[in-house]
């Protein structure tokens, strides 16, 4: 039979949003649709429909206001998906980390599957970190994910709330099953 | 035979037409772009992804707007009356309106009203070309049409008015406030998903079957006019739509009826007293 998993790395469509960023990085995703760098050789188009995309690129530490937007947008994303945490802020917090109106990262609420550092991180990078989502993509089924706040166990490290090994047992969990 | 080929692999030709003006618009941006079986990538895609159902109406009625669409091309490929290929197309249209008033989303609702407002604008320039070929030929059938000499000359105002029907239908630039893809997320197609945003998908590359379709009866029974007319119109489009920007739906009603609509007049009016 037809095996469609191979068509899934082949046109991934991204969804991006803002969870509070400086802007920075949201201008670097641009320049990396842009001529000069052209992401759309790989398939990629930037809709801005989470009901049509492939993979979430969150930018920003995930301020207070933006939570439900970003869980929201999540649940909204029909499987198979991905998500990438683009710049320090939306991995870890960044230099707003441990302030009083951020959440220190995305992976406190939906599981993340690849990281892409650096503030502003650089459009090499984000193409880097794309098409190394793409094979985590590739190898990901359709059954639902859940937002990990809400229904995962908490890991807590010198106090520290951590999502990060639970996303990354999420991606386990998928091997087995495939 | 050969008809019912064409007319079952229709929408794989609107694919590939699809497929290379993504690679042209790319060239014209001095991009690499992607590749020419993009648009089946997507497919392969959009079949495997999970489907998330608003309501049944709202899905079969993606599903009839792209199958009235086929019907319609199949008209035109088997060449049958003009008339009922146009209201036809018409009736593919307003299901695809009445899809995006199904769900509650509001962005769906200004889509399709914009979709409304941009039938509105085509339509009467449309059924004005039905009539410009029926003054010339005496018959609304498409083979006589094609059994005839080109008709470009005598049709010319009409044409330049076609012109921008091609813009609203293929929603480029300047002419595509229907769909917006950054402004309200592409209209009537944000609550589709999955195997059901791929018919839209499909319906879109029909689409761009039946406008060239349409343009091609200008050439008549002469096969080169019509490929060089597909060719250069092709091009045309592709570089209009590059070169500039979004126009609000207002302006564009104002602009396709006041220059469409006087176009097509003078031109059924020069027919009829020449």
């Amino acid at each position: 039979m037809f095996n469609l998993k191979k068509y899934r790395k082949r046109s991934p469509w991204i969804l991006h949003y803002n969870a509070g960023s400086c802007n920075g990085c949201d201008i670097e995703i641009l320049a990396s649709l842009s001529p000069k760098y052209d992401l759309e050789r790989f398939g990629i188009i930037n809709t801005g429909n989470p009901k049509q995309s492939d993979i979430f690129l969150v930018t920003g530490p995930v301020t207070y206001r933006s939570r439900e937007r970003l869980i929201e947008l999540y649940i909204q994303m029909p499987e198979p998906k991905v998500v990438v945490a683009v710049g320090s802020c939306s991995c870890t917090g960044g230099v707003f980390r441990g302030m009083y109106n951020v959440e220190d990262g995305v992976d406190r609420y939906i599981p993340v599957d690849v990281y892409i550092s650096g503030c502003a991180t650089s459009p090499e990078l984000i193409i880097d970190g794309l098409v190394k989502g793409l094979e985590i993509l590739e190898k990901k089924t359709k059954s639902m994910e859940k937002p990990s706040k809400l229904f995962k166990d908490t890991t807590s490290r010198e106090g520290i709330v951590s999502r990060r090994e639970s996303a990354l047992r999420v991606g386990e969990e998928r091997d087995e099953e495939n | 035979m050969l008809e019912a080929v064409v007319v079952i692999i229709a929408p794989i030709i609107g694919g590939l037409i699809y497929g290379f003006e993504r690679v042209v618009c790319a060239r014209m941006q001095n991009r690499q772009g992607p590749p020419l079986l993009q648009p089946f990538y997507d497919m392969g895609k959009l079949i495997d992804k999970q489907a998330l159902i608003i309501n049944p109406y709202h899905s079969i009625l993606g599903i009839m707007h792209f199958v009235t669409l086929w019907v319609v091309v199949a008209f035109i490929i088997l060449g049958q009356n003009l008339l009922y290929v146009i209201f036809l197309h018409l009736l593919s249209s307003i299901f695809l309106i009445l899809a995006g008033f199904s769900v509650k989303s509001i962005f769906s609702h200004i889509g399709a009203n914009r979709e409304l407002m941009s039938v509105i604008a085509y339509e009467p320039i449309l059924i004005m070309l039905a009539v410009g070929f029926y003054l010339i030929n005496g018959s609304f059938d498409i083979s006589v049409i094609r059994d005839n000499p080109p008709q470009i000359l005598q049709l010319f105002f009409l044409f330049l008015a076609f012109l921008m029907v091609i813009q609203i239908k293929l929603k480029k630039s300047p002419f595509d406030a229907t769909e917006a893809h950054q402004e309200i997320v592409g209209g009537v197609e944000i609550e589709f998903s999955g195997v059901f945003f791929e018919f839209l998908y499909m319906a879109k590359w029909l689409e761009y079957v039946f406008v060239y379709l349409l343009l091609s009866l200008f050439a008549g029974d002469n096969l080169a006019l019509g490929f060089g007319l597909f060719i250069g119109v092709f091009f045309l489009v592709n570089l209009v739509d590059n070169a500039t920007a979004r126009i609000k739906i207002n302006h564009l009603i104002k602009i396709v009826l006041m220059i469409g609509l006087t176009f097509g007049m003078l031109n059924l009016v020069g027919l009829s007293y020449v």
